[in-house]
């Protein structure tokens, strides 16, 4: 299995939900810019699950070389990496923080699954899964570029869905909506909406059984998106979401 | 939205509830800035000490420190960071033919939790707290240095934190040997006690056991006071096993778990409904001496089976009142308690009596002394703090004291045993009240 964005409790969450459910990998390739961390989690599923791994550093902020990645080998692709930045309100006229988002949500990160989709194009086989968000199912005023980059982040995995499906290469697109983790620690999110990480790996890992195509990790998430996408725009745009 | 880390936090009794800030992270130096930039902290595993222990100014929950670090499947070692909750190590331990030396009745605390109110469990008689397997531990002290702490590195350290609190630093990680078993299962024998004198005699006839514990039936009034069922067990070899269960004697199978899914409303347990219970519970032996064999689970952990069964005392929460009573006086002791519960009415759900053997005086912070330790939930009403008190004068009568990871309202007194903890950064809701207290009296 190949994991990007190995510090997120979610991705380390469906590793250990995986594992227990009794699914062998030769080795994990835990790719992150944490290294640190990440070798904690290594040694962790090493202890727990006696599962070799192996930690690859990846920052998208800056040059990547593809020749490290290149004997690497999987039919399972966990992407898991997004960054929230500041919101609109804090942060729309810092061109920094536009830029990181969507460097790292997105125009950076695209190339890095592609390398890998070739491969498991070649191969014929593998089942790409993508973390995205509910977000970008709709821009808001308080977190459209986060957003938008992760609209195209959706749109991108339905395309790759729909251009692999003929080379038997799976996509799944994930659209968790609040999610308690180290990103959201400290707001005032309401407990009903909220999946705690493992509650989410619970939910990927069936979505990755089923060979679904798009999963919302709480099922009323995919109710609540629905009508604020049939929200019309004549009133949406007076709404302050 | 900016982050705001103030929220209700409350431990197993939902008594109390405060609104404190409470953060959680997995990177040390996070955690070191925590300590650094707030006033008061105080660290909290998973909440399963009844009252205040827990609670403070600023908490940093140890829930994101959730990773295993070594096992050595060879002698039985294992290492893991703090959070890691008990429940967790048995997961991966039990398959590999090992058990935790001691446990809790409930198998949802952290190691951290455990080794800050140095745990005792049913065999304390024979095996002694959880501490006595520690064999070293990583805290972060009060400047956010991290130090390593066992019997001989930084060993005063090591001693005070040993049923410290949580009031000398946060536990970040620990290395803790584990047994060997052959089965996950336990023989078990139950046996039937009209009263006190007869339970007294059966813990001591069965000091060669290695577990022992006894549910009272806290209704009973007259010559039935201490009627109560004793419970003795030893881990089971394979060759004692049922044919089904030989196979793989080192297997669990996988049961369905009730969850309690709100608060009941206040009426629901009351005298009438506790005798009920208790008439149930111990009318379902009508033998006098029942041999099985159980899983471990339904020995060590039965009530772990109803997730949440907390919410059934109501959203006033309950308390747990333990106490020890040393064991030349404790039969008398207990009788004094026991009559005292009985004439308030004021019935316990739950009442569990265990014999300690010999403390550690090393593990001079440590609650467990040689005597017989008793503890009953009750639901928090206004009667509540009356009856407390008596039971309290009690204790103090007979020279006993109260476990600090229960208490909630006790004598300070009573729980004020801790030393070598003096620390301003440190500093939980229930020091602190038990300090008031004494300057107060
Ligand atoms: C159903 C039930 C049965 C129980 N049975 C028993 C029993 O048989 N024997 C027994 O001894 N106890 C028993 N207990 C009590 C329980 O074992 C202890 O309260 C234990 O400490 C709880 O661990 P926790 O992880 O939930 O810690 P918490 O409740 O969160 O904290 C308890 C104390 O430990 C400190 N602490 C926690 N983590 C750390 C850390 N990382 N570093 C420093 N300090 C820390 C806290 O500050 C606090 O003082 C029982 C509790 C329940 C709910």
């Amino acid at each position: 299995m190949i994991v990007l964005g190995s510090t997120s409790e979610v991705a380390q969450a469906f590793v250990e939900k995986a594992l227990q459910e009794g699914e062998k990998f030769e080795k994990i390739y835990l790719f992150t810019s944490n290294k640190e961390t990440t070798e904690r989690f290594a040694r962790h599923i090493d202890v727990k699950f006696l599962q070799q791994s192996e930690i690859i550093e990846l920052d998208l902020t800056k040059e990547i070389d593809y020749n490290v990645f290149e004997n690497i080998n999987s039919t399972l692709l966990f992407c898991a990496i997004g960054y929230l930045g500041e919101g609109t309100k804090e942060g729309l006229y810092d061109n920094k923080n536009t830029q990181r988002i969507i460097e790292i949500n997105y125009s950076k990160l695209i190339p890095v699954i592609n390398y890998f989709a070739h491969k498991f194009e070649n191969r014929r086989s593998g089942t790409i899964i993508g973390l995205s968000s509910v977000a970008g199912d709709r821009g808001r005023q308080s977190n459209f570029i986060y957003g938008s980059a992760k609209a195209a982040f959706t749109a991108y995995l339905s395309g790759l869905r729909n251009y692999l499906f003929d080379k038997k290469v799976h996509v799944i697109t994930i659209k968790p909506g609040f999610m308690a983790t180290k990103m959201t620690e400290g707001l005032p999110l309401n407990p009903k909406l909220t999946a705690s990480p493992k509650q989410a790996a619970d939910c990927i890992y069936k979505a990755f059984k089923k060979q679904k195509n798009i999963a919302y990790v709480l099922p009323v998430w995919s109710v609540i998106m629905m009508i604020i996408r049939n929200i019309p725009e004549f009133i949406f745009k007076k709404l302050k979401l | 939205m900016k982050p705001n880390f103030v929220q209700k936090v409350t431990n197993w009794g939902n008594f109390p509830v405060v609104e404190k800030e409470m953060k959680s992270d997995d990177s040390f130096d996070k955690i070191k800035d925590f300590i650094l930039t707030h006033n008061e902290v105080i660290a909290r595993g998973n909440g399963r000490c009844y009252g205040d222990a827990s609670l403070g100014e600023s908490i940093f929950s140890t829930k994101k420190l959730n990773k295993f670090i070594s096992f050595d499947r060879l002698n039985g070692i294992i290492e893991c960071e703090s959070g890691v909750l008990l429940s967790e190590v048995l997961e991966i331990s039990v398959p590999q033919g090992y058990f935790l030396y001691v446990t809790p009745g409930t198998k949802f605390v952290s190691v951290g939790g455990a080794i800050a109110s140095d745990v005792h469990g049913k065999n304390h008689h024979a095996e002694g707290c959880f501490s006595e397997y520690v064999i070293e531990f990583k805290l972060m002290i009060e400047n956010g240095e991290i130090i390593t702490c066992s019997r001989e590195e930084n060993s005063e350290k090591f001693w005070a934190t040993i049923g410290g609190m949580g009031l000398t630093g946060i536990i970040l990680s620990a290395k803790f040997k584990l047994k060997n078993i052959e089965s996950a299962y336990i023989r078990q024998e139950s046996i039937k006690a009209d009263n006190l004198d007869e339970i007294f005699k059966l813990f001591e006839e069965s000091e060669n056991w290695t577990y022992n514990v006894a549910w009272i039936d806290c209704l009973q009034t007259g010559k039935n006071i201490g009627k109560s069922i004793l419970m003795r067990g030893e881990h089971a070899f394979p060759h004692e096993l049922p044919q089904n269960l030989k196979e793989k004697p080192l297997r669990l199978k996988k049961k369905f778990e009730p969850t309690v899914p709100f608060y009941f409303p206040g009426f629901v347990l009351n005298k009438f409904t506790v005798k009920v219970f208790n008439l149930l519970y111990f009318k379902k032996q009508t033998k006098k001496e029942i041999k099985n064999i159980v899983d471990y689970e339904t020995f060590f952990y039965p009530l772990d089976v109803v997730n949440d069964w907390n919410k059934i005392y109501g959203k006033s929460g309950f308390i747990q009142y333990q106490m020890v009573i040393p064991k030349e006086k404790g039969k008398e002791g207990m009788k004094k308690i026991l009559e005292t519960i009985s004439r308030s009415g004021n019935g316990s759900f739950l009442a569990v009596l265990k014999l300690f053997g010999k403390n550690n005086p090393e593990a001079y912070n440590s609650f467990p002394m040689e005597g017989y330790t008793l503890a009953l939930d009750f639901r928090v009403n206004s009667k509540l703090k009356m009856l407390i008190g008596k039971l309290d004068d009690i204790v103090q009568e007979f020279g006993g004291r109260i476990y600090l990871t229960k208490d909630s309202m006790s004598k300070s007194s009573l729980t004020n045993y801790l030393r070598n903890i003096q620390n301003s950064k440190f500093v939980s809701l229930q020091h602190k009240r038990i300090i008031n207290n004494n300057q107060g009296s």
